[in-house]
Parts: structure tokens; C-alpha cells; sequence
């Protein structure tokens, strides 16, 4: 495949082409290059090795806390993990590369924020395997584009997460239902990827695709700031309902939202 | 073992190969690749083939043991491999189970006539184990 037409950071094409060393710094997380290539990238919106890691159990936590006490001043964390037997090479290679384009993935979504290079700067994690900037922003737009593909409704990805009771016969994956099963209707998708040691563009992906079968309610609109709701008039409370048509509110949902 | 590239070299070494990936069905990334790939492009094949998998991961006809009405307990991913065979070549893909939330799998396409089936999947079973279990 050819270069991308339009790059989703032109700083980090150029820093790629000169074969920098150090940090790229975005409003919403930091891709660290050795020689112009990524070789680790960590976002607030995306769980980290370690969340991925100890969440399944396969790491106990203090085992993550003396690796990086131990290995994390000469930036060789992961090098660490492996030959203290805590972890095998491919593991650490899966993991790692999972966290990796997972956080890049946010890390380079559209931002009117500046973007700032700090040279030289490496991350204690150390190198595991790079992978060239190029395919990182490749697959950055690819996976905009599925998210897209599968329901262009953006809004799913903030707002919490409130499953939808499933049409008679429709089946759910196994992953699915794990996700629908932590939703509790307040955690939004980062949060259940936190909380299932899950990438987040993992669940991202399958809270769109849940809310393409239905499984999953699309708001209508980006939920509003939290700041931003007004208080409820206190001088005029709801009368009380007596009798609600549930039935009835159903079906107007549900055509509504056909018309989305 | 080694990491993913010794085993994508490994995989290649079979007779028959002429490609082989390491992929996540949950996004279509490839991870890794080695050798060809149908398309001319592994991304390409490592999407479409994660599209494959992901219905077979997911599917109740295929998670169930058909012995009780629910899927198995445990960790253990209930569907081993796929394998798909064309007029020119078998595609092989074997699901990795690694101990950590993950969602990837091997993918070794054979050449149909140099390629040995029933030993690739043996090889194969043999590569998702250490490549996570060293």
C-alpha cells in the first residue's frame, strides 16, 4: 500500500523522515520514536501494558511494580519482564504492540492542540518492536474508517454504555456479551476497557458494532458536558405518572431511532 | 521461542508456504507478517481474514460443545483452527490463546500442490503454543 494521502500528523512524517529520536507530545497522548520509528505510545484514553496485563491476572501487580522498579531507570521494562520469566517473548511482542497502536490510535485523533517534539526523550518501557510511523498512521485512518463502516454514529463512543434487550434469536459473541455484562448503563467504553483489560478501540469497535445490531442505545446527539446541564426547575416538579404505556414509549423509541 | 517473527520464519519453513501472518480478529491488524500475501497486500488479507475468524470466534454453532446448551466454561477458546481451501491453496488459521484478554490467531497460507495440510495444522497448533508459552 502507498503512503497516506493525508497524513494524520505531517510533524510526525517529517520526524519519521529525519529519523528522530524522542517524544511526540498530543493533546491526547505521546508517541515516543527511536530512529523515526514508534516504538512505544501512551494515551489517557487507553488502558496501558500494565492495565492489560495484570487485569486477566496473568501479571501480578507487585510482579509489574519491581520490573519497573528495577528496570525502569535503564528503560528496559518489558526486556526485564521476559528475562525474569514473568513473560514470554511473544506475549510481550502481543501485548505490547496491542497497547501501542491502541493508544496511537487516540493519541493522533484530530486536535486543534498543539503538537510539541521533545528530542532525545525515550520512555522507560524500553524497545520492544518497532514498527515504522508510516504503518502507525496507515492503520490510524484504517481504523477510523471501520468505526465508520460499521456505525457512523460517534456518539456511542463517549456516552455511557446501556445495553438493549436482544430481538428474539439474535445471538451474541462471547466477547460481546463479557462487554454488555460490565455495562451498567453509567461506565462508558473507556471505562469497560479499563475495566476488562481490553484495548479501548477494541471496545470502541464493539460498542459500534453493538449499537449497529441494536444491542447497545445510540444517543441522539453527543451527551452534553456534565458542567453543562442546566439544574432541574425546582418550582415545577414532574407530576406523577400513574400508568406509563411502556409498550407504547417502546415502539416510539424504536421508530424514532429508525429514522436515525 | 521466541517472538513473532522466529515463529512467522518457522511457519514459512513448512512446504507449501508462501505466506503467513499473526493477526487480531478484533481490529483486522496484522501483527506481524512473513512471505506473500494473496492480495498483494498483507493489511488487505489480515482484515478480511480477521473478519473470518471473528465470525467463527463468535458464532454459537461453533462456541457451543453440543453436548450442553452453553458455551464452554473457561478460558480455553472453544475454536481451534480454519481452514479454508481454494483451487490454488489452503489457508490455515490457528487461534492463539495467550493468558491475557487478547483476540489473535496464526494465518499460513499453503500452495495446493507443494503444501502439506494435516502437517501445517499440526505445525501450526505446535507454533500458537510457544509462541505464547515460550
Amino acid at each position: 500500500m502507498s503512503a497516506v494521502a493525508t497524513p494524520v500528523s505531517p510533524m510526525l512524517v517529517r520526524l519519521a523522515a529525519e529519523k528522530a529520536t524522542g517524544a511526540l507530545l498530543r493533546d491526547h497522548g505521546t508517541l515516543y520514536l527511536v530512529d523515526g520509528r514508534v516504538v512505544h505510545a501512551e494515551s489517557p484514553a487507553a488502558p496501558g501494558v500494565d492495565v492489560l496485563l495484570t487485569t486477566g491476572g496473568r501479571l501480578p501487580r507487585e510482579g509489574w511494580d519491581e520490573a519497573v522498579d528495577r528496570a525502569g531507570a535503564h528503560r528496559a521494562v518489558g526486556r526485564f519482564l521476559v528475562d525474569s520469566g514473568r513473560l514470554h517473548d511473544g506475549e510481550l511482542e502481543i501485548c505490547h504492540l496491542g497497547a501501542v497502536f491502541d493508544a496511537a490510535f487516540f493519541a493522533l485523533s484530530p486536535t486543534s492542540g498543539p503538537t510539541r517534539f521533545r528530542y532525545g526523550v525515550g520512555h522507560w518501557f524500553g524497545t520492544v518492536r518497532p514498527v515504522s510511523a508510516e504503518a502507525v498512521e496507515r492503520e490510524t485512518v484504517r481504523r477510523r474508517e471501520l468505526l465508520d463502516a460499521v456505525w457512523p454514529y460517534a456518539s456511542v463512543d463517549t456516552a455511557p454504555v446501556v445495553p438493549r434487550p436482544a430481538a428474539p434469536g439474535q445471538s451474541v459473541g462471547v466477547r460481546q456479551r463479557a462487554l454488555l455484562a460490565a455495562a451498567d448503563g453509567r461506565r462508558t467504553p473507556a471505562e469497560l476497557a479499563r475495566l476488562l483489560g481490553r484495548p479501548a478501540f477494541h471496545t470502541l469497535l464493539d460498542v459500534r458494532r453493538l449499537a449497529a445490531a441494536g444491542l447497545v442505545r445510540t444517543p441522539l446527539e453527543p451527551e452534553p458536558e456534565p458542567e453543562s446541564v442546566p439544574p432541574a426547575p425546582a418550582l415545577f416538579p414532574a407530576p406523577p405518572v400513574t400508568d406509563p404505556d411502556i409498550a407504547l414509549l417502546r415502539r416510539l423509541r424504536d421508530a424514532l431511532e429508525a429514522h436515525l | 521461542m521466541p517472538g513473532i517473527d522466529e515463529c512467522l520464519l518457522e511457519a514459512m519453513a513448512l512446504p507449501g508456504a508462501r505466506g503467513a501472518s499473526l493477526v487480531d480478529w478484533t481490529s483486522g491488524l496484522a501483527l506481524g507478517t512473513a512471505g506473500d500475501s494473496p492480495t498483494g497486500d498483507h493489511e488487505t488479507t489480515a482484515a478480511e481474514t480477521a473478519e473470518l475468524a471473528r465470525a467463527a470466534a463468535e458464532f454459537d454453532s461453533f462456541t457451543t460443545t453440543g453436548e450442553t446448551s452453553g458455551a464452554i466454561p473457561g478460558d480455553s477458546p472453544p475454536v481451534e483452527d480454519l481452514i479454508v481451501t481454494t483451487r490454488a491453496g489452503f489457508h490455515v488459521l490457528r487461534f492463539v490463546q495467550t493468558s491475557f484478554d487478547s483476540s489473535v490467531f496464526l494465518h499460513l497460507w499453503l500452495d495446493r500442490d507443494s503444501g502439506n495440510l494435516a502437517l501445517a495444522r499440526l505445525r501450526l497448533r505446535d507454533l500458537a503454543e510457544r509462541l505464547v508459552l515460550g
